[in-house]
């Protein structure tokens, strides 16, 4: 059963259209992207699936029909308005959001100590929630959306205000929620944050759908011309058939004409006998890809 | 309807258990206490119970009776001494073994002259007495009725010609526990309100709007906060009233002849069905502003406005008492905002008629549940619109969103 439909769903804010026509799926135990740049519609999509936000048209279906309040206990959330009540205790603060997960008292208080635990902030429970830093308190905020167990995981921008040793340990959390068959819906503008773990994704600018798929196969389908080769001595100049020859720290970009195939590229090095250490397809990034599309859309009527 | 509940529990607690709570509950008291302790230590310090002395010339209080073992009034009288001489009289007061001495003129009966000598004052309680010693004495040859007739003065009973609700002029508690109980819902009404629009507008401020509303429904949360906040005001008001009621009774254990006017307890069924939706109502409004304004101080200036009507009565207090079943007292008992007060006070005065009765509190409860109705709506509507407001005419006319 598909986690989430999305069809062909338009919301629009006075004169603004925030979302127009937006249909997607996430299958479950996927970590699916939801992209874009800052506006282009990514927020409001989410609150349309939680049904925070009503949709002029177009409907959304979450686990097989429409929200109801018991769905609510099987979703956890993380928004992008980051917020926990400031003035209680930390773990007091934690359990009363997951009882409203449906949690009973003492089992809430049992996960929350446990995550408390694991996320180093076992001697903070009984600080207020104003006396934390920002980080403490976006991973206290991670907790209250992970701690009921949910099958469906939606975090918006789940880097922000962290440091990279904490940023890696969201990421390795992500991927082991996926291994134990949890469906994440991950929602960001830091596109490169996520390459490494979506597995697929869809992009919106400007509230439309401008890329859908398996990140793989977008990958391969916007690979160009480019060649990125590291060789130990420098490559030479010129090379026949080569247009360009880029430069970038170690390695060299080359990018070739149509009529050089890659292949041949690589024969041409080695019978000059020019040592190479690595020769690979230069993959774009999914940064270069939207920029590619979104450059691309501008020049067109 | 169990997660209405930890919401309501949840509010509930954060407030009672906070200091701020104890100690805004204890004040009330407290400053009652600090007020009935300065007013018996006045009366003790402006008493004086050493004994007075009178010399008589006129010769009416010859064989003179005491005064009587007080049955009603003060548990004491001092003791009244009689004096041969006026300088035997001065001596005593020199020497301090009385505080004062009444000389009465020999042509006292024509005159009433009567002279005292004191060393600095004279205290009431001792004037008092001397006064009522004198009053006996001279009465001592009349009826036994007409003394007492001239001694306690006409029992006034008002009785209107409209009905048959008869008003003893001394039954002061009868108009003043309404008052007093009026002036309770409105510092309650401002207490749990402000706890409530405290509550609304945080969860904007703190951005917990997000979560809480994917794990319950904004209604469940409305209502668990109104009903919570709503909780705290009450348990302030029981504790507020359970005092009062301990002051009244020591009250009437000092001063017993208050209690012989027998207070008609009937208004006060009618004073709890008035309060507690006007208390909902007033909270649910305040939470209504709560949920479209921008900021906590913002909305704490607004829901001001909303317990000034039900102070509005207390401005027409006299019209009110003289006149209870006049238009402008019958309107305000069936107005939302001025029926807790005004409703309570005309039942003490008159007999209120059973529609006028029936209708107010209509009134009451259907507004209670439309400002219900409204606060939940605006708090959907203004739900994510951080550090913007909402106006009136959206709440009303947007269907959806």
């Amino acid at each position: 059963m598909t986690t989430i439909t999305v069809n062909e769903i338009s919301k629009r804010f006075g004169q603004q259209i925030a979302v127009d026509h937006v249909s997607f799926s996430v299958e479950p135990g996927e970590i699916f992207g939801l992209l874009g740049p800052n506006g282009a519609g990514k927020t409001t999509t989410l609150r349309i699936i939680l049904d925070i936000f009503k949709p002029d048209s177009g409907e959304v279906e979450i686990f097989g029909g429409a929200m109801s309040e018991a769905k609510k206990d099987r979703i956890g959330y993380l928004p992008e308005e980051r917020g926990l009540y400031q003035d209680i205790q930390l773990e007091a603060c934690l359990v009363y959001l997951a009882t409203l997960k449906g949690l009973t008292t003492e089992e809430a208080t049992k996960r929350v100590r446990a995550w408390l635990e694991r996320f180093d902030l076992s001697d903070d429970r009984r600080k207020k929630v104003k006396e934390l830093s920002k980080g403490m308190q976006q991973k206290a905020q991670l907790i209250s959306a992970l701690v009921h167990d949910p099958e469906l995981i939606i975090i918006d921008e789940p880097f922000s205000a962290l440091d990279p040793v904490n940023t890696q340990m969201v990421k390795d959390l992500l991927r082991e929620e996926r291994g134990r068959g949890k469906t994440i819906i991950m929602c960001t503008h830091q596109m490169h944050q996520v390459e490494e773990l979506c597995d697929r994704l869809v992009l919106i600018n400007r509230g439309q759908v401008v890329l859908y798929g398996q990140l793989a196969e977008i990958r391969r389908e916007y690979t160009g011309r480019d060649v990125i080769v590291h060789a130990l001595d420098g490559l030479p100049t010129a090379i026949p058939g080569v247009l360009s020859i880029q430069k970038e720290n170690s390695a060299t970009r080359l990018h070739l004409a149509q009529t050089l195939s890659p292949q041949e590229l690589l024969r041409y090095l080695v019978s000059k006998d020019i040592a190479i250490d690595k020769f690979e397809m230069a993959m774009p990034t999914l940064d270069e890809i939207f920029i590619q599309i979104v450059t691309a859309g501008e020049t067109l009527p | 309807m169990n997660k209405v509940w930890l919401v309501i529990k949840h509010e509930y607690l954060r407030h009672v258990l906070r200091k701020r709570f104890i100690v805004s509950v204890l004040s009330v008291p407290f400053f009652i206490l600090i007020m009935v302790g300065i007013a018996l230590i006045t009366v003790l310090v402006m008493s004086d119970w050493r004994p007075i002395g009178y010399v008589d010339h006129s010769g009416v209080l010859a064989g003179a009776q005491p005064l009587p073992e007080q049955k009603e009034r003060r548990s004491r009288s001092v003791e009244i001494q009689t004096f041969d001489s006026e300088d035997a009289a001065l001596q005593a007061v020199n020497n301090g073994e009385i505080q004062a001495a009444f000389i009465l003129a020999a042509d006292y009966r024509e005159t009433g002259a009567v002279s005292v000598i004191v060393d600095d004052n004279l205290s009431d309680n001792a004037s008092q007495d001397f006064r009522e010693f004198l009053l006996q004495n001279l009465l001592k040859d009349q009826p036994a009725g007409i003394q007492e007739r001239i001694l306690e003065g006409p029992a006034l009973v008002f009785r209107s010609l409209a009905d048959s609700r008869e008003f003893a002029e001394n039954n002061i508690l009868g108009l003043l526990v309404p008052l007093v109980a009026g002036i309770m819902l409105i510092v309650a009404i401002n207490v749990s309100g402000g706890y409530l629009l405290q509550a609304v507008t945080e969860e904007k401020e703190n951005r917990t709007i997000e979560m809480v509303v994917t794990s319950i429904s904004p209604t469940q949360l409305m209502a668990g906060k109104i009903f919570g906040n709503l909780s705290v005001g009450l348990t302030q008001l029981i504790i507020w009233a359970l005092t009062g009621a301990g002051g009244v009774a020591l009250v009437m254990r000092l001063f017993p002849e208050i209690s012989g006017s027998g207070l008609d307890l009937s208004f006060l069924g009618l004073m709890l069905i008035t309060f507690l939706p006007a208390f909902v109502m007033i909270a649910a409004l305040m939470a209504m502003v709560g949920a479209t304004a921008a900021e906590a101080r913002d909305a704490q200036q607004i829901a001001g406005l909303f317990s000034l009507p039900v102070v509005f009565p207390m401005w027409f207090l006299m019209v009110i008492i003289e006149k209870p079943n006049s238009p402008l007292a019958v309107i305000m008992s069936l107005i939302p905002f001025t029926s807790p007060l005004t409703l309570p006070m005309r039942s003490v005065l008159t007999t209120v008629p059973a529609w006028q009765i029936a209708l107010a509190i209509g009134l009451l409860v259907a507004s209670a549940a439309a400002a219900v109705w409204l606060a939940s709506r605006a708090f959907r509507l203004g739900l994510l619109r951080y550090g913007k407001s909402l106006s009136l005419r959206e709440i009303m006319s947007r269907a959806k969103s």
